[in-house]
Order: C-alpha cells, then structure tokens, then sequence
C-alpha cells in the first residue's frame, strides 16, 4: 500500500519531464531571414536550417549552441516542420547569428530561390567574370571584383548542377 | 467742335494720367495686379503638383522602410538605442566616447520644409556639447542640403560629403556609403552617431540618433561573449560583422531620412498652395477694385463731358 502510494507520486513528475523534452523539439527554432528588399521569414518555425558557412556547411536545429558565422555564396537549405524536402536559397553572403534562445537572424544582401536561377546566363556571367580577371592587372581593384564574380557564379552554377572551371 | 475733339483727347488721356498718378502713389495698377494673379496661378499649379508627385513617392519609400525594419531588426541588440532629440536641452551625449565620427543624413533636393534644417540644428548642438566635454569629433554629411548649411557653422569638421545620390536608395547605396565612411577612416573612431529623421506618419517626423560602437573583442566589456564564431579568428569576423552592421544601419537610416523627407515635402507643397490659393482670392478683390474705379471714372468723364458739350 505504501509502495504503491510512493509509486503514484513518483510517475507524475517522471511523466512532466518526458513531456518537456518533446514540446521543445516540436517546438523547433524560430527563423528570421532577411534581405534589405524582401523580408523572406520573420519569427517563422522551422525544423533545421543549414546554413553555407565560410569555413563549412552546418545545420542548426534548437537549442543550437549561439554562433555567429559569417556566409559564404552558397546554397542556405530550411527545412520546414513535417516536410523532409528542404526549401533552397542561393544566398550572396551575409551572417548568420544563433541565439541563446533558438532564434536565428540570417540576414543578406542578395538571396535567391534555386528554381529562379538560369543556368545559362550563370555560365555566360562566369566566362565574362573569367575574362574581365585575365585581361586585368594582378592585385587590382578589379582583378579582385572579377574573382570575387567568379566565384559566386561558379557557386551558382554549382548549387544548379553545373560545375564550372 | 473744337471742345468735343478736346474732351475726346482728354477723356482718352485720362485714364492713363489717373493710372499713372496710381502707381506713383503706390497702388498697383489693375494690369499689374493681373499679372500677379497670373504668376500666382502658375505657382499654385506646380505646388499642387510637387504635392501629387510627392504623395505618389511617398507610398514606395514607406514600402521600402517597412521592409528595411524586419531587415535591420537584429541589429538593435548589437547597437545603441536610437535617441529621440525632442528637447534640445536635454539631451548631454554623455555616454558618446573620445572620438565620435557623426553622420547627418539629409536630402539633396529643396522645398521639403524643416527635415535639413532640424538634422543641422540637432547637429551643431551636438559638436558643440561634445566639444565641451573635451571630446572630438568629425562629420560625414550625407546629402547636399546638409552641406549647403552645416559648411557655414563647423567647415573644419566636415570630412566628407556624400551628394546626388540617386533616388531610391538600396543595399547597393548603403554599402558604397559605408565605404566612403570607411575611406574617411570610420574604423579609427571610437563610434559612428548616425542623425537622421524617423518618419512616423504623413504628417508627422522625429529626429534620432543612434550610436554604433566597434564591439570590443577582450578584455570587459567584451561584447557577444556567449557566442561562438566562424571562422574561430573573433576579431577578424567581428570587423566585417562591425562593417556589414554599419551598412545595415545606414540602409535603414537612409530609408527613414528619404520617408520623412518626402512627407515633410507634401506638407510644405500643401501649404504652399494653400496660401497661394488665399493670395489669389485676395488679389482678385483688389484687381476687381481696380476695375470697377477705372470703369466709374470713365464713365464719370464721358457724362462730364457730355454735360461740358450741352451746357
């Protein structure tokens, strides 16, 4: 009688942990993404969100650790609540910073969905982007602003399916 | 015979010799004040207009702020609350540090009412408090108005001018300023204090400045301690997240200058044709006056004369 008196007292608190632990995974992080002419997701709840980071690619899900990582061109993925297949934004750059409380504020200067991007201007833009860095003159302006180009069309047309040299 | 080809002579003259002695005496004469209404009329037409072309921008430039906000949103933990310089006096700029680079933002084009002129006032009471308390101080004026009125008062603490720049702004237009502000050695200061106006409501705008500070990388006071970076160098990505800050700050800035200035240009083309509209209506009394005294004295000749001829 005892035993099943202690029993009942220790099961219900046994039980109010198990339910805290699923309600912040169904909860998920909260997602802000930005750009200076769109506001793509303010305060919106996601699964995970992999981000294209300088120096890697990696996915913050909640209760992620904070970070502030800056970007590189390259394709950002969400994954929405119940879906496996994940949305796809070719991002420019930017930062990415994580918050103590699964918040994330990726803010760019440029994005754009995978689906918009035309692989066959991305490859006329790359050749130009090569052209215009050959004929300048090394460690110039603008030998840095055609590599710079070069770059980000080459990650372009990447996240299309292309691959550039 | 004689008498009516004088009188005729006389009743033609007369009314020029009695226009004349009008305008010697200082009265505007009725073909004068015909020319006033005219202009006045025309003038009223293209305040009228401004207003239209006005209301029309300003619909863009709130769409373009309402996305600037969410855009700029994260930022506000990293930098200082905007502070709105209602009173004048009681503003100290106490907490600003030893070196402070001040960044008005203003129009390039006239006619919009007072937004340059409180952004300049604001200004050099600033350099004035700041100087007081043995600080230093630059500014980087953005926008020719600014210019044309703050050169007068401090010329030797104007660094840089950023003019005729095309509107409407972008992320572009933000990142070419901040690189101005970068030439003209922004990163040696101890912080950026962006002046701009906030606009509010088609009626109504405030003037704001904000405080951006380089965040410091150790040592107390380092900021963002809980964070993790990427790449691991913190003082390397800590100065381009200092530098992509400083240009988000500026792009929502430029956004509240650019709506504030646009309403306050509505306002001012409002009341132009307002008033423009009452100098008409009183115009037209005194031209009616005119008139109807030129008329009465004409007639009063010809029955004059007529009355010479018989008697």
């Amino acid at each position: 009688m005892m035993q099943r008196a202690l029993l009942r007292r220790f099961t219900p608190s046994l039980r109010r942990t198990f339910s805290t632990v699923e309600e912040s995974a169904a909860a998920g992080m909260t997602l802000n993404f930005n750009l200076p002419h769109e506001s793509i997701y303010v305060g919106a709840k996601v699964d995970q969100v992999i981000v294209p980071g300088v120096a890697g690619e990696y996915g913050v899900t909640a209760d992620h650790v904070p970070l502030v990582a800056q970007l590189k061109p390259g394709v950002l993925q969400i994954l929405h609540q119940g879906t496996a297949e994940a949305e796809k934004y070719f991002v420019a750059g930017g930062f990415s910073i994580t918050h103590p409380n699964s918040t994330t504020d990726i803010s760019c200067p440029e994005a754009v969905k995978i689906d918009d991007i035309d692989s066959a201007s991305v490859t006329a833009a790359f050749e130009a982007a090569k052209s215009a860095f050959s004929s300048a003159e090394a460690g110039s302006q603008a030998a840095a602003e055609a590599q710079i180009d070069m770059e980000v069309n080459k990650a372009m047309a990447f996240a299309v399916g292309v691959s550039l040299a | 015979m004689a008498l009516r080809a004088s009188v005729q002579r006389v009743s033609r003259t007369l009314p020029r010799l009695m226009a004349q002695a009008g305008a010697a005496r200082g009265m505007a004469t009725e073909k004068q004040i015909f020319n006033q209404i005219q202009s006045t009329k025309n003038i009223k037409k293209i305040t009228s207009s401004m207003k239209m072309v006005s209301a029309a921008k300003l619909k863009g430039d709130e769409t373009r702020l309402e996305l600037a906000k969410p855009f700029n949103e994260w930022t506000n933990a990293l930098c200082g609350k905007p502070v709105h310089l209602d009173d004048l006096e009681n503003i100290t700029y106490e907490e600003l540090p030893q070196k402070t680079l001040i960044v008005p933002i203003t129009s390039d084009k006239g006619l919009c009412g007072g937004v340059n002129s409180f952004i300049s006032r604001s200004v050099r009471d600033a350099i004035g408090k700041i100087n007081a308390q043995g600080k230093e101080c630059d500014v980087v004026i953005i926008g020719d108005k600014g210019r044309s009125q703050m050169s007068r008062s401090f010329p030797e603490k104007i660094l840089r001018t950023a003019t005729d720049i095309q509107a409407p702004g972008n992320f572009n237009l933000a990142a070419a300023l901040s690189a101005e502000l970068t030439a003209a050695g922004a990163m040696n200061y101890d912080a950026v204090m962006i002046v701009y106006n906030s606009y509010v409501n088609a009626a109504v705008y405030h003037q704001y400045y904000k405080v951006i500070k380089p965040m410091a990388v150790e040592g107390e006071g380092e900021s963002m301690v809980e964070y993790e970076f990427e790449p691991d160098v913190k003082s390397e990505i800590m100065g381009d997240l200092y530098e992509y800050m400083l240009t988000s700050q500026i792009y929502y800035c430029f956004m509240d200058g650019a709506a504030a200035e646009q309403s306050s240009r509505m306002t001012a083309m409002e009341n132009a044709s307002k008033n423009a509209g009452e100098m008409i209506d009183t115009l037209t009394l005194q031209y009616n006056r005119a008139r109807q005294a030129r008329i009465t004295t004409e007639l009063i000749e010809i029955i004059s004369g007529a009355s010479a001829l018989e008697g």
